[in-house]
């Protein structure tokens, strides 16, 4: 029996049957495979949420090694470990709404989110103001563009200098946009071409075959 | 000799960086402990966001998601709260689905703390105007599973509280909510306009963070959006428009301050640049070894 679930072929026919399962009806109105469908996506939702066990054990074997070996920072590890380990106990005893959890999130974990977001401006203003240099003209229209940008940004400056408005817009809606378009477009083909590979068996790792037929 | 001259344009070259972090510091705290008030343009950008909420009518349902961590959320504050309190001013009904395990503490300081009274004014309340759904969309699969049979995913609330009799028996699929509400950081789901704004058409407004702006602006170009709102700064603008002042209008100063300076940083880094650096190592170049 154990074959017919080691089998490349067995599993390749799975994985196609599903995904036409979930991609036809995308398109087309199919009632009759509607509750098929939804089944097949709360499972798969439900699956992804024991990842989080996966990264809690895996959390738990790299701070063990790090207190073992006392590398750098290993007392933190503890911290960590110690926090972690709270705050899921109180949540499954007690609940979200429980004073104890509540606590350990506005006291530790919003204000240490709320500080790892902050230092951030710091660190972007530093490196802006350090490496922006007119070393070609490519860089110094980079710099007068980045320029106009932030003096729109700054909300004073439109309420003097409408004008400027255009410009930033022209900027933003051009060069910006554009490369975010790229961005999401290289994404998209990418996910579609790693799609079909998976589906003609040429991208099988995922499944568990790791050597993939050329 | 052997005293080093003072060279203004050496300064300028090479400072210390942690005279911009003490700048910085004094100039964000400074106008935020006492406000300057200065003042500030509306975007065409936020007025169209205005005018999309404004056009909802009591009774609407908004499929309202929180894809934001608390770190995000200090960006996206005066946003939110001045969307929020558009929604319950205007007795939209808000189905608020997390979409990040940090929106839990979250749901306590907005609800208990900072909309508490609010709420009150207008007479809001919890199942009869709002629902909070909980971590709901931790994922596509989530949503999609949303967007196709609602009750078949959602069944209680965030405290395990049964949703049957509340107006979400009226939500069947994602065609029956009358807007969505996105507040992200970036880190939101893709699922909500892959599988419920192109598959019912149901319209999308986002309240995106300064660095997703490029992508939201996009969105909004392909009308996958019909409405954006940018930044701590939009905040601002629609605490303006909506004349509740806020977190946001406080900001703005430190805001207007914080991008002149880093202008003026700029400029004296490329002074310092052209006037230190480059000659240095023109001099280096062509010095007699």
């Amino acid at each position: 029996m154990s074959w017919l679930f080691k089998s490349k072929q067995v599993n390749l026919a799975v994985l196609v049957f599903f995904f036409l399962v979930g991609f036809v009806p995308y398109f087309f109105l199919m009632p009759q495979v509607d509750d098929a469908v939804n089944k097949l996506s709360l499972i798969a939702a439900t699956t992804g949420q024991f990842t989080v066990a996966i990264a809690i054990y895996s959390q738990w074997r790299r701070s063990l090694r790090f207190i073992k070996e006392k590398r750098k920072g290993w007392a933190y590890h503890i911290y960590l470990l110690a926090l972690m380990s709270g705050m899921t106990f109180i949540g499954f005893a007690w609940g979200k709404s429980h004073a104890a959890y509540i606590w350990l999130t506005s006291a530790i974990v919003t204000p240490l989110s709320s500080v790892a977001y902050g230092i951030l401006a710091f660190y972007m203003f530093s490196a802006l103001a350090r490496a922006f240099r007119a070393r070609s003209l490519k860089a110094a229209f980079l710099i007068v563009s980045g320029c106009i940008v932030l003096l729109y940004q700054a909300p004073l400056t439109g309420a003097y200098f409408p004008g400027i408005e255009s410009y930033a817009v022209f900027l933003t809606d051009n060069f910006g946009m554009s490369l975010s378009r790229m961005f999401s477009i290289a994404i998209i083909i990418g996910g579609i071409i790693l799609n079909i590979r998976m589906l003609t068996g040429r991208e099988l790792a995922f499944l568990g075959f790791a050597r993939e037929e050329s | 000799m052997g005293q080093k001259e003072f060279s203004l344009l050496k300064l300028m070259a090479t400072y210390d960086k942690r005279w911009i972090y003490l700048l910085l510091f004094i100039i964000v705290l400074g106008p935020m402990v006492q406000p300057i008030g200065m003042p500030i343009a509306v975007s065409a950008l936020t007025r169209n966001y205005y005018e999309k909420i404004m056009g909802l009518k009591a009774g609407d349902i908004v499929l309202d998601c929180w894809s934001t961590e608390w770190s995000g959320y200090m960006e996206l504050k005066p946003g939110f709260l001045a969307s929020h309190k558009m929604f319950i001013k205007e007795g939209v009904k808000l189905a608020i689905a997390l979409g990040h395990p940090e929106g839990i503490p979250l749901v306590h300081t907005v609800f208990d703390e900072e909309l508490k009274s609010y709420m009150e004014k207008y007479d809001y309340e919890y199942m009869k105007d709002y629902i909070i759904l909980g971590f709901v969309f931790p994922n596509v699969a989530a949503t999609i599973a949303a967007a196709s049979d609602f009750h078949a995913a959602v069944k209680v609330d965030w405290m395990g509280t049964s949703i049957e009799g509340t107006f979400l028996d009226n939500v069947h699929t994602g065609a029956d909510w009358t807007m969505i509400a996105d507040f992200t950081t970036g880190a939101g789901n893709p699922g909500l306009v892959d599988h419920i704004v192109l598959r019912f058409g149901t319209p999308m407004i986002s309240h995106d963070i300064g660095v997703m702006l490029p992508g939201m602006l996009a969105n909004l170009d392909a009308g996958l959006y019909v409405a954006g709102l940018a930044s701590t700064r939009g905040g601002a603008e629609l605490e303006y428009l909506i004349s509740e002042p806020g977190p946001g209008l406080i900001m703005m100063d430190s805001f207007t301050i914080g991008h002149y300076m880093l202008i003026i940083f700029i400029i004296i880094g490329n002074i310092g640049y052209f006037g230190w650096t480059s000659r240095t190592r023109e001099r280096e170049k062509t010095a007699i070894k």
